[in-house]
């Protein structure tokens, strides 16, 4: 045992050994974005099926055709007459434009919902958001279910504006045709909520809240009409008056979540299996064609939007705000030019909802964590998790290997320092002797140095262990961590007007920190005040982890090592922070994975050049490679980048400037997080990845502030000197976006 | 009785001899009067909002006391009353119920809601036993005995869904041991009634279902209503001066659609009608041959009883009374102003001043009725002269996931100067963990502005795990033109793997709250009784992932197949070298045999060799 123990601690020491990690660390992060490139392959994604066998897709026929369409012809001039600007002549012969006010547009729904002996309420909402106030009003009726007893319901949603805010009036004028159609039939088990909203956002949102009674009474008012426990939703999209092609699934919900795969499934299967309509996902229209889709790139892109739509969290359409609440909701859109009519996206709806209604359970049986690839294919939780986790494992190897390198300096020391034993052990004198035959000391190098009496001494530079000081590091990561939640909440909680200063500012602020802090741990008296004050408690951790009681060995000299000078205390100083700042890195990771593998993905990737990143003094090109990775994987650097990628993309046209389009983001995540308590985005960028930041930014700044040799408190002066020419840039760099910002803005 | 002498006597008449029978039948039905109507039946027919039909059918009949006890049923179904005096019942109320009950739109209850039951099944009984542990073993008995006798699983009705209600409920009957009597309460709310639950109750009544109002009772038209009770009520009836008897009273109500109940049983498929058969709304600048705003739905089109039914009354039931009020067996309420036309086989009575106007049929024995009521448009039951109810309820649970959440029930009191009192009545299942303390009344909307005690009484029996439901009776008092909701918290338990019933990703279905109004008198100043039930609850329960058991228990007997049948094989089983194992005389004779027979082969064929 003695003789494992010795050589397991000498492993320990190994430099070899010691130069590993980082190279494993690497390892796990290139090997988890290429198992995400993997997964749209064959071999690792598999097809769809339906899993619960009451859903019984496309088995009923449908009767939605016929004089139906005279029905939905007359409703959509009721309709259109109310949502559309109408043009009148006027006496005078001018044309005048007229769009109907809320109210009356809801007494007219309402009064088509009557003429159809279907019972109906409405219910008002006021959401205040940045200093701005939405309000609006959701109109619903329910078909009870003729022989029901009130227990469950299906949902189906038409909103009047849709989620790229275009009119959806064939969409509402098919939700009130349907209402009328299915009323007719008496073998419904489940009551049928038809709620039209004036938008997909809010509106869906202050409904399903009030419907749980989890709505705050002041803003949105209660629903009078309720009915049981919901259990599928159908929104309804139908932008456009001519035929279509496509029906588009949206399903991404807030915060990543998403329904039950079965309901996609289902919808997929009725759409093209049984009225035979094209089904696309996540927006393939835009950048696939239809015969294309089972192509390599264009499942990755698949995957790639959703990750995206996941990852930020907030709402694709109306169906999104039920995820929350687990009710599993998706929306269809009509897309494209074709020969489909309403009658056909009718049917689907008619049959989807058969479907939803024969189910005796909840939704249950499917995935709920799976990334889709093409309307047919997917990948499940147990094959893309992995890569999650293996770059969250990225960071917990590199906190290790720097927790123990911590625990060590490389200290000249003269021979027969090394070889005397110390006095506590005197049995295992021959194992000491052993473990310096050993070639631990491999990296001893013959240092001419003039000493004191001008005679050469024989310095040999070895791995000596020494006690760890983490007081210091963990208070400041704890006040780094606490602090980074102002931010968050400067951000969300801000008018819209003040928005982009705020971000300005605050942007300002955030990258000044690592440079101001980075000066302040310069100056070594800080760090040897709180070793006054921290030192000797802080020396219960033993370095290298090994208990007390037992046998020291080797060159563990723990009891016995000096004081460290002031370079080795920066060094230690700066390892034991970044160490516990990828620790915490790795774990959040990691959660994050569970929660929304998306979201943890995306900040793992961005958060990966921090892991090496470091404080490297004597290597002065490793510091500025640190530097350039800081300034790139900089939360607002990479913010810009994604505006202009989004932009050349084409998500926005020329019109919107950087500014706007910066403007937009900040709003949405303002009002995801007070309307759909969407925390994704904040979260991530403001506890995972700024903290992160900032450590690692300490660390690259401190290389440059510190010097080699340790005798930093002399130099200081003039090293800032040095360095004000490089800092500047340093600073120029990084506040570049945010005086940019400026700058447009003037 | 004097019915079927009546049919005897007219038999004899037609055939002109034996007048002296008509003498007999006479003088019988001089001496039958004097006892009380045996057999009642009565269909009433409303109207409702909408294109809706309230049809309301009633059985009654009785038997006295001493005849009951004896066991000489008449017109008391036999194997009713055997099951119940098995079981010492005195007093029995069973309902099977489905849809809702839709206040808005169709106004008060019939019955006053006293003949309905929540969705489901449900029972309550008195019974005379000692004690509680022998009134619960007779429930018990009688649960099974009506199981059977329904075809309903009433046998579920055991100890943890079994309530005692305190405030809820009063005997209808007259008893004499009230000291000794129980009241027992069971519900089954996710009991689905159909068919099979009509066919044993129709077989109660003496006529079955092939003579008078009961002939129209067909399954596939019930159970197409939009709501639908059935009740079963026995009580013993003590009038002063006359024996004591036992009557059974059976009611089925419900609310049909007209136009869906006309739609032809072959082919109910609501199909989109032929452009010429729309009726549309002329007058819209639109309309044209192709574009149409409908107008049909809130007409109610025309009807007979053919056309709703089925299928006409085949007469009246030759065992009703052929005189007086009760004779009448088959009423429409509707306006005397409103035309109907009536068919050959009924004589028709039309209501006097003062009451609410109905026309009234009286039917003759084997010959069919039918009636046309032509096209109306209604749409309010305020329109058809409807009563409102007293008070409404509405009961949601709030919250969502799967380890919290909360009760809210939610009573508006429409009147502007009267408070109602009430008895809410709740019985949850064991899983379903009520935090009392956040028990809370609080008035939400109201145009009475003064301080007002709504809870004026709890009565509370909290769950024992596994072995009893939480029973809550609250007294509350709702001020005029007011809501109140009444809000508590719960607690979902996580149940063992084996108690989840079939479907648990279903989630539990938690009986409807039984309202019962207080302090109300009827017409003629005597106090009455009116329920309301609010609708049943679906809960949702933390489930187990179902086949992960199942995984683990394959599994493991793979691994317990495999490791333990081949480590088992090798423990048992003894090794022997071949040339140790003894030779047995089958196998040496066997070895001789073959031996001799290869010996003599190779001789033969060693000799046809030899020859060639």
């Amino acid at each position: 045992m003695g003789l494992l123990r010795s050589s397991l601690s000498n492993l320990r020491t190994s430099p070899r050994l010691l130069a590993v990690p980082p190279y494993i660390s690497l390892l796990c992060m290139l090997g988890g974005i290429i198992w995400i490139l993997l997964l749209p392959l064959d071999e690792y994604s598999r097809r769809t099926y339906i899993s619960e066998n009451a859903l019984l897709p496309g088995q009923v026929h449908t009767y939605f055709h016929g004089t139906e369409q005279n029905i939905f012809r007359a409703y959509y001039h009721e309709v259109a007459d109310v949502l559309e600007v109408q043009t009148k002549t006027a006496e005078d012969g001018s044309q005048q434009y007229m769009k109907a006010t809320p109210a009356h547009r809801n007494e007219r729904i309402r009064s088509i919902f009557h003429n159809s002996g279907i019972k109906t309420a409405s219910q008002s909402y006021k959401y205040n958001v940045g200093g701005q106030e939405l309000h609006g009003e959701n109109v619903y009726g329910i078909v009870h279910a003729p022989r029901g007893d009130g227990t469950e319901s299906i949902v189906i949603v038409a909103p009047i504006e849709n989620f790229e805010k275009q009119l959806n009036t064939n969409g509402v004028t098919l939700l009130l045709t349907l209402a009328r159609y299915f009323s007719r039939w008496s073998l419904w088990s489940k009551d049928i909520i038809l709620l039209v909203t004036p938008d997909t956002s809010a509106g869906p949102q202050a409904w399903i809240d009030a419907y749980l009674s989890q709505h705050n009474p002041e803003t949105v008012s209660s629903l009078t009409l309720k009915s049981g426990a919901i259990q599928g939703v159908i929104v309804i999209d139908y932008p456009f008056r001519h035929l279509f092609h496509e029906l588009h699934i949206s399903y991404d919900g807030i915060n990543g979540q998403l329904p039950n795969l079965d309901l996609i499934n289902t919808a997929i299967s009725i759409s093209s299996s049984q009225c035979g309509i094209p089904t696309l996902l996540q927006s393939q229209h835009r950048y696939a064609k239809p015969e294309h889709q089972h192509h390599y790139l264009n499942r990755l892109k698949v995957l790639g939007h959703g990750m995206r739509n996941q990852a930020i969290g907030h709402s694709t359409g109306a169906h999104s705000v039920f995820m929350p609440y687990h009710i599993d909701a998706i929306t269809l859109t009509a897309i494209g030019q074709g020969r489909e009519d309403e009658m056909a996206f009718g049917r689907v709806v008619e049959s989807l909802t058969r479907s939803i209604n024969n189910l005796l359970e909840k939704f249950h049986q499917s995935f709920f964590f799976y990334l889709l690839l093409q309307n047919t294919r997917f990948v499940s939780i147990g094959t893309y998790l992995p890569s999650a986790m293996a770059v969250g494992a990225g960071f917990t190897v590199m906190a290790i290997y720097l927790w123990l390198k911590s625990g060590y300096e490389q200290r000249e020391q003269g021979k027969e320092q090394i070889t005397k034993p110390t006095e506590r052990d005197d049995g295992s004198q021959d194992k000491i002797e052993r473990a310096l035959a050993d070639p631990n000391i491999t990296n001893e190098q013959l240092l001419k140095q003039p000493s004191a009496g001008g005679v050469d001494r024989v310095k040999t530079k070895v791995w000596k262990s020494v006690d760890r000081h983490i007081a210091l590091p963990a208070a400041l990561l704890a006040i780094l961590y606490l602090t980074s939640l102002v931010p968050m909440a400067i951000l969300v909680t801000a008018e819209h007007e003040t928005l982009l200063t705020r971000t300005g500012a605050l942007c300002t602020v955030i990258i000044m920190v690592p440079v101001g802090l980075s000066f302040i741990l310069a100056d070594n008296t800080y760090l040897v005040d709180t070793n006054i004050l921290f030192g000797p408690s802080t020396a219960a951790i033993s370095a290298n982890g090994v208990p007390k009681d037992l046998p020291e060995v080797g060159l563990i000299t723990t009891d016995s090592s000096p004081p460290l000078d002031p370079s080795t205390r920066l060094t230690q100083f700066h390892a034991i922070l970044k160490a516990l700042s990828l620790l915490v890195l790795g774990l959040q990771i990691t959660v994050l994975a569970t929660l929304n593998f998306s979201l943890s993905m995306f900040l793992g990737v961005l958060c990966s050049p921090l892991a090496f990143t470091g404080y490297y003094p004597s290597s002065p090109l490793r510091a500025r490679a640190s530097l350039i990775s800081i300034v790139l994987f900089n939360p607002f650097v990479i913010t810009n980048f994604a505006i202009m990628g989004a932009k050349l993309a084409g998500y926005y046209d020329d019109s919107f400037g950087m500014k706007e389009v910066l403007r937009q983001w900040l709003e949405a995540v303002s009002f995801g997080w007070s309307v759909w308590g969407a925390w994704g985005v904040p979260v991530g960028v403001f506890c995972v990845w700024l903290p992160a930041w900032i450590v690692a930014a300490i660390g690259v700044m401190s290389s440059f502030i510190a010097d080699e040799d340790g005798t930093i408190k002399n130099k200081v002066e003039k090293v800032k000197e040095d360095m004000k020419g490089g800092v500047q840039k340093v600073q120029k760099a990084a506040v570049r976006d945010s005086s940019q910002v400026r700058k447009r803005k003037k | 009785m004097c019915s079927l002498l009546q049919q005897v006597a007219q038999g004899a008449s037609k055939h002109n001899a034996m007048m002296f029978l008509t003498f007999l039948y006479l003088a019988a039905c001089l001496v039958l009067t004097t006892l009380a109507t045996d057999y009642f039946e009565r269909l009433d027919l409303t109207p409702l909002p909408l294109g809706s039909l309230l049809a309301s059918f009633e059985f009654r009949s009785n038997e006295t006391l001493s005849a009951y006890n004896s066991q000489n049923f008449r017109y008391f179904p036999r194997s009713l009353g055997q099951v119940l005096q098995h079981a010492d019942t005195k007093e029995l109320h069973l309902r099977f119920s489905t849809g809702r009950w839709d206040t808005e739109t169709w106004g008060a209850r019939p019955w006053d809601g006293t003949k309905e039951g929540g969705t489901g099944v449900e029972l309550w009984a008195w019974i005379n036993a000692e004690n509680e542990k022998e009134a619960m073993r007779k429930w018990i008995t009688l649960n099974q005995g009506l199981s059977g006798l329904f075809c309903a699983s009433l046998n579920f009705i055991d100890e943890t869904r079994t309530t005692k209600p305190v405030l809820s409920f009063q005997p209808a009957g007259t008893h004499t041991q009230n000291g000794s009597l129980h009241l027992l309460h069971g519900v089954l709310p996710g009991e689905v009634v159909c068919t099979e639950n009509l066919t044993p109750f129709l077989k109660l009544l003496p006529c079955k279902g092939k003579a008078g109002v009961a002939s129209l009772l067909d399954g596939h038209k019930i159970f197409d209503a939009s709501w639908q009770s059935m009740s079963v009520d026995v009580r013993p009836r003590c009038l002063t001066g006359q024996e004591c008897l036992v009557e059974i009273a059976q009611t089925i109500d419900m609310v049909l659609n007209i136009a869906r109940a006309k739609r032809p049983r072959g082919d109910p498929i609501p199909r989109p009608v032929q452009p010429h058969e729309l009726i549309c709304d002329e007058t819209k600048s639109y309309h044209n041959h192709e574009t149409c705003y409908p107008v049909d739905a809130l007409e109610t089109p025309e009807w007979s009883l053919n056309d709703v039914f089925g299928r006409p009354v085949a007469g009246a039931c030759p065992l009703c009374d052929e005189e007086g009020p009760e004779a009448k067996s088959l009423c429409l309420h509707v306006p005397h102003s409103q035309g109907v036309w009536i068919g050959a086989g009924g004589f028709e009575v039309r209501s006097g001043p003062g009451e609410r106007e109905k026309r009234c049929w009286q039917l003759v024995p084997g010959e069919r009725f039918d009636f046309d009521m032509p096209k109306t448009s209604v749409r309010t039951h305020a329109q058809l002269d409807l009563t409102d109810e007293l008070i409404t309820a509405e009961r949601t649970m709030t919250g969502h996931g799967a380890a919290k959440g909360g009760m809210r029930t939610v009573f508006t009191n429409p009147s502007s100067k009267d408070p109602v009192d009430i008895v809410v009545f709740e019985s949850l299942p064991w899983f379903l963990r009520p935090f009392m303390h956040t028990l809370k009344a609080q008035i939400t909307d109201t145009g009475f502005p003064s301080e007002w005690e709504v809870i004026k009484d709890v009565y509370y029996r909290p769950a024992v795990d596994r072995k009893r439901g939480t029973q809550i009776e609250m007294v509350l008092s709702i001020p005029p033109s007011s809501t109140v909701m009444v809000t508590y918290d719960f607690e979902k338990a996580i149940l063992r793997y084996t108690e989840y019933p079939p479907d648990a990703n279903r989630g539990f279905i938690v009986a409807p709250a039984v309202v019962r109004i207080l302090n109300q008198v009827d017409a003629t100043g005597n106090a009455k009784a009116i329920y309301i039930r609010t609708t049943s609850l679906l809960l949702s329960l933390p489930t187990p992932d179902f086949s992960m058991p199942y995984n683990v228990i394959i599994l493991t007997s793979t691994v317990m197949a495999l490791a333990f049948g081949s480590i088992f094989n090798i423990l048992i089983r003894r090794f022997v070298a071949f040339d140790e194992v003894p030779e047995n005389k089958l196998s040496k004779i066997v070895k001789t045999s073959r031996f001799r027979i290869a010996l003599l082969k190779e001789r033969i064929m060693g000799k046809a060799g030899k020859k060639e």
